[in-house]
């Protein structure tokens, strides 16, 4: 057990301010999107938060319901005591991701993939999302229209008045070297990469104690399995 | 110029009350409405919870001790001010400029401006004036007086009908903190009254919790679910979206069992909440005497619940905070009883 779970949920100031006086009217899971479709009610979260119970708290940062919410804080435009669940969520998860709580649960395993592709393609290109590591192998829902996208990327984003992996002004550019030095100790100084490099060893060792190669198979692992018991 | 003992303002069942009970006693009494009637917000209201007595019988009780005392009534006439005589001298006195600019003068003044109802559009999420099947409790005690529940949605099926407690009320998205402590025992009494007229419809009430503290409130909630069949489910609705058939959609969690709900219902019913009125606010502001949402703070709710900061200025009923019609009348002695204190005291 990771000592002083609830000092540090304490300590961070989306906690202090998202969650103050809950009266149980569940207008949060009543408007929650996220809700509707999973297994998955913020009302009960705020109850287990607010309980103050270290087991149960831990059993939320191991577990799934965390990483259903979608972050659109209707929750937050609803509360008529002024709370953000979504907020709680927020805190959650990132104690669940410095804990390394998140590899006990299949969508917390989820967060190396979202490492892997969104976080280090800020650090590589200077984008959350690029075309290069949306490939339509990973991405069947995009439908074959993706597949003739990337087959001819350069010649549609000239079309498109975009400047595919070059230097100037226009969509899709090269952010260059400078930029992307400056990013880099960004996330260097404000502990990005220390946080990356923790998501990175508690899953290496989740793989390791799974008994799935890391560096080839972990990734497709986490990123396609699905137990099909996420749903209401 | 004429100095009278008191003046009221407001003949809402408070200013009615403390009319009667201090020219009982013997004092010179003006009494100022602003609407042509005397008897507020009562003569909207067919049957008063929890027991179904008539408004019109508590009216009629007023009306009568009204007509049989001898008091001055100002009824049409908003007051523009009100002030503290500025004669050298008479600082004790009070001074009233009425609806026609024309002073009057008095030894006290008792504000009984009483409450508005929350307005509806303010919650848009609930579609009140956008979606004919979303009426308010104060509509929907109109048609009961009236013995016809309109259906908006044209469903061939008995109506299911829902009733939607804390509109305005519990609620800091509107700045209303406070529980208005009347809309739960009134949207049983409504329920049961509905259920009545409809036998066959389907009525649930959505609330967060019951407040069921007045005598024989428990009581009557228990007779809704066990005699009339109506629902409760505990649980905040989110918002109301509209259907192909004209019904409407409500969104709720049900807290009880952990699982968000729909709900498609031929009439929704607003549980609407109590504020200040217009002239309440006004008063309190203009007297520096507010509490956080504009009614008029008392000197001590404890001790001194009819006094103000100001000498020879009295408060009684809904013009301090949420009160039902026995509070209110209760309220109402008291006010007489300290006022003809105050003036038998010479101060």
């Amino acid at each position: 057990m990771i000592e002083n779970i609830l000092d540090r949920l304490k300590a961070d100031i989306r906690f202090q301010e998202g969650l103050t006086s809950c009266m149980n009217c569940g207008i949060c899971t009543a408007i929650c999107p996220a809700a509707e479709f999973y297994k998955y009610d913020p009302r009960v979260i705020c109850n287990i938060v607010q309980s103050r119970n270290i087991n149960e708290i831990e059993q939320l940062l191991k577990g799934d319901e965390i990483w259903y919410c979608g972050q659109c804080m209707s929750c937050k435009t609803r509360c008529p005591r002024g709370n953000a669940v979504g907020m709680v969520i927020t805190v959650l998860r990132k104690l669940s991701q410095e804990t390394g709580y998140f590899v006990e649960s299949e969508k917390g395993r989820q967060q190396f993939a979202i490492e892997k592709a969104v976080g280090q393609n800020i650090i590589n290109q200077g984008y959350c999302v690029h075309p290069d590591i949306a490939t339509y192998e990973n991405h069947p829902e995009q439908g074959p229209v993706w597949k003739w996208y990337l087959d001819n990327i350069e010649e549609l984003s000239t079309k498109m008045g975009a400047i595919y992996k070059q230097r100037g002004a226009g969509a899709l550019r090269d952010v260059g070297e400078e930029n992307l030095d400056e990013i880099k100790k960004i996330f260097e100084v404000t502990g990005g990469m220390a946080f990356y490099d923790n998501i990175e060893q508690a899953s290496q060792k989740a793989a390791e104690e799974l008994g799935v190669d890391f560096q080839e198979e972990y990734f497709m692992k986490v990123y396609s399995e699905n137990s099909g018991n996420h749903n209401r | 110029m004429n100095i009278v003992d008191c003046i009221i303002i407001g003949g809402g069942p408070a200013g009615m009350e403390a009319a009667n009970r201090l020219t009982d006693q013997g004092f010179q009494v003006l009494l100022f409405e602003k609407e042509p009637e005397l008897g507020g917000k009562l003569r909207q209201w067919d049957k008063l919870f929890p027991d179904f007595t008539l408004a019109q019988d508590i009216l009629k009780m007023l009306n009568d001790n009204i007509a049989s005392n001898k008091l001055e009534i100002k009824t049409g006439n908003t007051i523009r001010e009100l002030r503290q005589s500025t004669d050298e001298g008479n600082s004790k006195e009070w001074e009233v400029i009425d609806g026609n600019g024309e002073s009057h003068r008095a030894r006290t003044v008792l504000i009984t401006t009483g409450f508005d109802f929350f307005d509806a559009t303010r919650k848009e999420e609930y579609g009140y004036g956008i979606y004919p099947n979303v009426i308010t409790s104060v509509e929907l005690e109109e048609q009961l007086k009236n013995g016809k529940i309109e259906i908006a949605s044209n469903s061939k099926n008995d109506p299911n009908i829902a009733f939607i407690q804390c509109v305005g009320s519990r609620d800091e998205k509107v700045g209303n903190h406070y529980c208005s402590r009347n809309c739960c025992i009134c949207a049983v009494k409504q329920a049961i009254e509905v259920k009545e007229l409809l036998p066959q419809s389907e009525v649930t009430c959505y609330y967060m919790d019951l407040r069921m503290f007045g005598q024989s409130y428990e009581e009557l909630y228990r007779k809704a679910q066990q005699e009339f069949r109506v629902n409760f489910i505990r649980g905040r609705v989110s918002e109301i979206s509209p259907t192909l058939e004209n019904r409407v959609i409500l969104k709720a969690e049900d807290t009880l069992l952990s699982r968000p709900i729909r709900a498609t219902v031929d009439l929704v019913v607003l549980m609407v909440g109590m504020e200040p009125s217009e002239t309440t606010a006004q008063l309190s502001k203009s007297l520096n005497m507010s509490d956080p949402y504009g009614y008029i703070a008392s000197k001590n709710s404890y001790t001194a619940d009819n006094e103000t900061q100001h000498k020879g200025l009295f408060v009684a009923g809904t013009a301090k905070r949420q009160l039902a019609i026995p509070d209110v009348i209760r309220d109402a002695d008291a006010a007489a009883f300290t006022i003809a204190k105050h003036l038998k005291n010479g101060k």
